[in-house]
């Protein structure tokens, strides 16, 4: 089972390559899903966020076998906020495969 | 000169009537006694059937003639006396949601006409169902305009003060474009939820104008949400437009804390772009909105709405997730 840096590292990347920006200029910054939304040149608005987020949780199930709830998020808040929402899903659906 | 004018403004309403007379628009003038239909089967009816437009258009208005009603006879005959503080609260709350479906419908013909124009000479059916949207969409637009009118008026006469010159103008900006299947599936969408409102309030009200004025206008909201769909369905028929675009504004609206629950929501996005009629609910209206009943209601109709656009079933907001998640891949 991985551990939580990496999981975190993993999540960070796969939304990356979604929204198609690189990470330090989404966590550097610790960016809005609106600034991420308007830097993006994949995104118009937040259907495409969600399906960014979406991607992520797909791609978690496939390669690491954790199965998450979507996080429905105000377009103030910050990416760091949405990675600790991740997280949490990560360690509650853990917490009950355990 | 004054007088003058006063003559003719005078004059035009019986001018008006005798041409309507004459031009034979009715129903049973028309030669046809067949009932005006919302077209199901849309893409089907010109790639496979080699429906024309202009069949499919006459199709519209004979439709759109014989559900019109008269919204100034109706706002007239209410009795203001007679209304309770909810009663008085939803209709201003209405007026005030209607404001914003003008400018939703002045988008929706200006992306209809773009998109027409992107598949002419690739997919012709298409094109076509397009064009019908877009020609549709000057109906919707004066329908809607009926709803504005009739709730903004009558609350003027209850006493509630008039939207400043600024407030219609906020409230008229255009919405930003978007893809055209997510567009039409949203709109059915908020076009159900719309008419579950409508329903909620016209069976608490005991004031039987008010009453058969918010029953005609949950069901002109009836037939929007049928043609939003069938429009849909045809755009997901053609192949051009993946059904997992319908299942993500699905799964926005059905989501824990979702469009659905509309200004009852925890927290409402603050946007500077438009403003979405469901987020502004007043007070009474807001809550009346998400009685457990009309929740379950808007629900069923966005299931219902989404399985007539895709052919998929889905029987929960958590089933509408997974096989969104599912469509989306990785």
């Amino acid at each position: 089972m991985a551990d939580t840096g990496e999981l975190k590292a993993y999540i960070q990347k796969k939304f990356c390559e979604n929204v198609g920006l690189p990470a330090e200029e989404v966590f550097g910054p610790d960016l809005t899903l609106a600034a991420i939304i308007s830097r993006s040149e994949r995104m118009t608005n937040s259907v495409d966020l969600m399906e960014s987020f979406a991607r992520t949780a797909n791609a978690l199930r496939k390669d690491h076998g954790i199965r998450i709830r979507l996080p429905a998020l105000a377009l103030d808040t910050p990416i760091s906020k949405v990675l600790e929402v991740f997280l949490q899903e990560v360690e509650r659906s853990q917490g009950r495969a355990a | 000169m004054g007088t003058a004018f006063l003559h003719q403004v005078s004059n035009v309403g019986a001018h008006e009537r005798r041409l309507f007379e004459l031009s034979g628009l009715s129903e049973g003038r028309s030669g046809s006694s067949r009932r005006p239909v919302v077209i199901a089967e849309l893409y089907r009816a010109f790639r496979e059937e080699g429906r024309t437009l202009v069949e499919i258009l006459w199709e519209q208005h004979r439709f759109h003639e014989a559900r019109r009603w008269n919204a100034v006879e109706l706002v007239e005959s209410v009795r203001p006396e007679h209304l309770t503080e909810l009663d008085r609260l939803v209709v201003w709350s209405a007026g005030q949601a209607e404001m914003t479906a003008k400018p939703s419908a002045d988008r929706m013909t200006r992306l209809a006409d773009a998109e027409c124009r992107r598949w002419q000479g690739k997919d012709d059916a298409l094109a076509s169902v397009i064009q019908a949207l877009g020609s549709w969409s000057r109906y919707w637009n004066e329908e809607e305009s009926h709803h504005e009118m009739g709730f903004t008026q009558l609350s003027l006469q209850l006493g509630f003060p008039p939207p400043s010159d600024a407030t219609v103008i906020d409230y008229r900006k255009i919405f930003p474009d978007d893809d055209l299947l997510r567009t039409v599936a949203m709109l059915s969408f908020s076009e159900g939820i719309a008419a579950v409102n409508y329903g909620q309030y016209a069976r608490h009200v005991r004031e039987p104008a008010l009453k058969a004025l918010l029953k005609n206008v949950g069901a002109d909201e009836v037939q929007h949400m049928q043609y939003f769909i069938s429009f849909s369905k045809a755009l997901v028929d053609s192949g051009a437009y993946p059904a997992k675009e319908a299942f993500a504004v699905a799964h926005l609206f059905l989501r824990e804390g979702g469009e659905l629950y509309g200004s009852a929501r925890e927290h409402v996005e603050s946007r500077n772009t438009h403003t979405n009629w469901w987020d502004h609910l007043g007070d009474g209206a807001g809550e009346a909105a998400v009685t457990p009943e009309a929740l379950e209601r808007k629900r069923s109709l966005i299931l219902h709405a989404l399985k007539r656009i895709t052919g998929i079933s889905c029987a929960t907001p958590q089933e509408v997730e997974d096989l969104w998640m599912d469509l989306v891949g990785e």
